[in-house]
């Protein structure tokens, strides 16, 4: 379509960017790949290929803590979806003069430095924190509740950090739907629940899907906030690896692990999609 | 020189060919129409002339010059796009600028380029407007005026007016020609509408659906003489008889089954034209004066009966059934308030024409 | 679904969303270190903020690294739609940047740590940048080739018709109109640089400290009421900046 204009300058130009991703994104993650099958010396002499690393990590104990990785990661992306789909929707249909200011409102943390959120949620959590000493103040309770350095602090931080991330997308294609059908559905005599789930749920399945997955794939590696809001008692596998990966003889092992990890996740990133889209030609039938 | 000439240009898109072998040449300074049903590579060919598009064979020159594989932006060849393609992002001003800021022109010399063709478009108000705030006409005369103030030798037209409203685009066909006289440009103007064509061309060439030329000529020389029974359909509207060649040498005649034999005009004589060969006759609606009086002085003569009729404000059309169940269309101009002879509804009527008035096709 | 249970879930969210963010604000304030009730008004915890120095420097590398990622990842990608805008076969190409979303940032980090230490670069500053980057590239490509694809074909023939080559085409017609969504997604590589933790744990070494991780440090030896602070400044920059890319919003549709 173009005329004989192009020349191989552009080329150079465009090459950067290419070169940029290779170098600094593939390749590192091709590197990890191939480091964990390799059989390292004291000294740094490749010695020759080795599952020892891999094995070591399909024990059950490490399985466990991928297993519970797992887990943390659906359950959250499962309470972001319930919570933040009436949100989105929420958003979507309110006049116009107050939709800006309650996106504003959601943003705004979504933009404030994650590890403020952490502290914050520490501040009310915490043994002498707000909610503790409100509690007592009221003189609900006698001796402060430890929230913290538990699963349910992790869920809680979790949600709230996910959250943003569940609901723009959903937003965002529910901004996109013809308003005139919702109208239509109630108008020929649709209950609610059957308008949303004869119509909104198939129209809007694709942002629910993208906001799933965007908030189940990082759950996953989340290791600051079992880190800090679960202490010692929860391990998953961003804290294993963090602890590996820091550690001066484990380096490699930590690698080894996230390999591993990353291929479960992988797996289970496939199998759900699978299961969705099933799910959505199901709704969509 | 600001003639165009095409030889033998081919090109296909996705497998298909699109044109094949299309020879064509446009007369310079003339305001030409390439005229075509939609579809047919009219749009393409004047892609092909702007550089837009690339040949997979053939030539183009400009004037003596083969710019066939020069690149768009040195062409001295414009093109003002069906939709406009105005810059969004700048107003009236520096649209109409851009060409003449690539050129690098001293800022006074294009300050006076422009504003002398913002004022005869009549565009002064909206010098710093955004294409957004601009109706359909005024960004159709920016379009205009951005192409042709660094002066082009050849000024391409995509459908320009084909987004605009009946009366606006009667306006505008009119100052187009005036434009184009003025500027002595040439002007190669790509249309679907007849009426366009006809209006501002001194000469168009007819498309058909295949992207083969089949007529190239005047308006007037399409209109009253075309070569093929596409181009005489296309070209307004047509009654076309099927017949066979009778009497070629004595007196010409064709003869049409169910109807009768009627005399015909061969002013040129063609390969096709051999005793008993089966032929199309071509006749106008207005040519034919209907009545349900009886006339002497016309050649030909046929009855029918009044199907419907159609008042189209300055003339009427009757659609008649003829005896062997064809249908024709007759155009009469409403010459009178209160005419004389009233036609009606399933009346019989006399269709009276000359032989001279008819175009003989080939089959 | 009755409207009151419909206005009971939002309320509810945006209320878990800001108490901890409304009672951090209020207490830095309290005179006393919190979270101890009310004692009185004060600015003092926010005059110790303006002379931690510690503070001041991670703030500055924050801020360096998170400049240079975006300017680093704008340049880079504005040069690659340059080369796409020139009929440069990116198709493929585009592909390859798709995958800094499916990769959890975790798995990045680890694979550059090991990747810098095996060819033996020093963490620092400059790690630091080349993997915000990284992560900058993945935003930056997508959504800038996804704006350049909207922008009329049109508009650019037309310039080239009027005797504008490909360089200058690009330039005066297709970069002015992606500048909106350039300037949007700049904003938005910028604020993950600056507020980024994962990234920052593993690759900035012991040298560099950014402003996430000095939070981390100071988390780790308790609560401090300057923190609060610094927490009431920072979320009067991101709204400020939340702003910004509002009304760049109204101009382009990034959502």
């Amino acid at each position: 379509m173009k005329s004989k204009t192009t020349s191989h300058i552009p080329f150079t130009l465009g090459l950067p960017a290419i070169i940029w991703q290779i170098v600094f994104f593939y390749l590192p993650l091709l590197f990890i790949i191939v480091s964990s099958i390799l059989k390292v010396s004291e000294s740094g002499m490749i010695q020759g290929i080795t599952l020892k690393k891999i094995f070591l990590f399909l024990s059950p104990v490490y399985l466990g803590v991928i297993g519970s990785s797992l887990l943390l990661a659906l359950s959250n992306a499962t309470l972001c979806l319930l919570i933040g789909y009436p949100i989105a929707y929420f958003l979507s249909f309110t006049s116009s003069r107050f939709k800006s200011f309650f996106l504003f409102l959601l943003i705004v943390p979504f933009w404030t430095n994650f590890l403020l959120h952490v502290y914050a949620w520490f501040f009310v959590l915490e043994k002498e924190g707000f909610l503790n000493n409100l509690l007592r103040f009221l003189g609900i309770i006698d001796q402060p509740i430890h929230f913290l350095n538990s699963l349910f602090a992790i869920m809680v931080m979790m949600v709230y950090y996910y959250l943003p991330f569940m609901i723009l997308p959903i937003y965002s294609s529910l901004e996109r739907l013809d308003r005139r059908l919702i109208e239509a559905s109630l108008d020929l005599g649709g209950s609610w629940s059957h308008t949303f789930r004869r119509i909104l749920l198939p129209l809007t399945l694709s942002g629910v899907r993208g906001g799933f997955f965007l908030v189940y794939i990082p759950s996953f590696a989340e290791f600051a906030i079992p880190e800090l809001m679960g202490g010692d008692k929860q391990m998953f596998v961003g804290s294993v690896v963090s602890h590996y990966i820091l550690g001066e003889q484990t380096g490699s092992l930590g690698a080894a692990f996230t390999v591993v990890s990353s291929i479960a996740l992988l797996i289970s990133v496939v199998v759900l999609f699978l299961l969705i889209n099933k799910i959505m030609k199901r709704v969509r039938a | 020189m600001r003639s165009i000439k095409l030889t033998n240009l081919t090109k296909s898109k996705h497998g298909s060919r699109i044109i094949d072998k299309v020879n064509l040449t446009i007369p310079s300074g003339k305001f030409f129409a390439l005229l075509g049903p939609s579809g047919c590579g009219k749009t393409t060919l004047l892609r092909l002339m702007a550089g837009l598009e690339t040949a997979d064979g053939g030539k183009i020159y400009l004037g003596d010059r083969d710019i066939t594989d020069l690149p768009i932006n040195e062409r001295p060849i414009n093109m003002v796009f069906q939709s406009y393609a105005l810059f969004p992002h700048l107003d009236v001003f520096d649209n109409i600028a851009y060409s003449l800021k690539i050129k690098k022109l001293p800022k006074l010399v294009i300050e006076q380029k422009v504003f002398k063709i913002l004022e005869s478009f009549h565009l002064v108000d909206h010098i710093h407007k955004l294409p957004s705030q601009l109706s359909g006409g005024q960004q159709q005369r920016v379009a205009l005026a951005r192409a042709i103030v660094s002066e082009p030798d050849v000024l391409l037209l995509d459908e320009p007016l084909a987004a605009l409203d009946f009366k606006l685009r009667e306006r505008m066909l009119i100052e187009l020609i005036e434009l184009q006289d003025k500027l002595k440009t040439t002007f190669v103007y790509v249309t679907h509408d007849q009426f366009e064509a006809l209006t501002v061309a001194d000469q168009m060439a007819i498309m058909n659906h295949n992207g083969d030329i089949e007529q190239i000529g005047t308006p007037k020389e399409i209109y009253e003489f075309p070569i093929s029974s596409f181009v005489a359909k296309f070209v307004g509207t047509t009654n076309i008889f099927s017949g066979e060649l009778l009497h070629l040498d004595t007196n010409p005649t064709i003869h049409i089954p169910d109807l009768g034999d009627f005399s015909i005009d061969l002013p040129q004589k063609k390969s096709w034209m051999k005793e008993g060969n089966h032929v199309a006759m071509s006749i106008r609606p207005e040519k034919i004066f209907i009545t349900k009086k009886e006339v002497k002085n016309f050649s030909n003569h046929m009855t029918g009966f009044v199907q419907s009729i159609v008042y189209h404000g300055r003339s009427t059309q009757y659609n008649i059934l003829l005896k062997n169940n064809l249908r024709i269309q007759v155009f009469e101009q409403n010459e009178e308030h209160f005419p004389q002879e009233v036609i009606d509804y399933d009346n019989e009527v006399n269709l009276y024409w000359q032989k001279e008035n008819v175009v003989m096709l080939e089959k | 679904m009755g409207r009151i249970w419909k206005l009971l879930i939002v309320a509810s969210t945006y209320l878990f969303l800001y108490v901890p963010i409304i009672v951090l604000l209020v207490f830095s304030f309290n005179t006393e270190g919190f979270p101890s009730p009310w004692k009185g008004f004060t600015w003092h915890w926010y005059g110790e903020l303006l002379h931690s120095t510690h503070l001041w420097q991670a703030f500055l590398n924050s801020l360096i690294v998170a400049i240079c990622a975006t300017s680093l990842s704008l340049i880079i990608g504005v040069l690659l739609i340059f080369y796409a805008a020139q009929g440069g076969r990116t198709g493929k190409f585009l592909s390859l940047f798709y995958g800094n979303l499916v990769i959890p940032e975790t798995v990045l980090a680890v694979a550059l740590l090991s990747f810098f230490t095996l060819i033996s670069i020093p963490l620092g500053l400059t790690t630091l940048i080349v993997a915000h980057t990284v992560l900058g590239l993945g935003f930056v490509i997508p959504m800038a080739y996804a704006r350049f694809l909207e922008i009329d074909l049109r508009l650019t023939e037309a310039s080239l018709v009027l005797g504008a080559s490909p360089a200058q085409t690009f330039f005066k017609v297709t970069l002015p109109l992606l500048r909106p969504a350039l300037i949007a997604t700049a904003l938005l590589v910028f604020i993950i640089s600056f507020d980024d933790f994962i990234l920052s744990y593993f690759v900035a070494g012991s040298t560099a400290q950014t402003l996430s991780l000095y939070i981390l440090s100071m988390l780790r030896s308790g609560v401090s009421p300057v923190v609060n602070a610094l927490s009431a400044v920072l979320l009067v920059l991101s709204s400020f900046l939340v702003l910004v890319f509002f009304s760049l919003k109204s101009r382009t549709r990034i959502f």
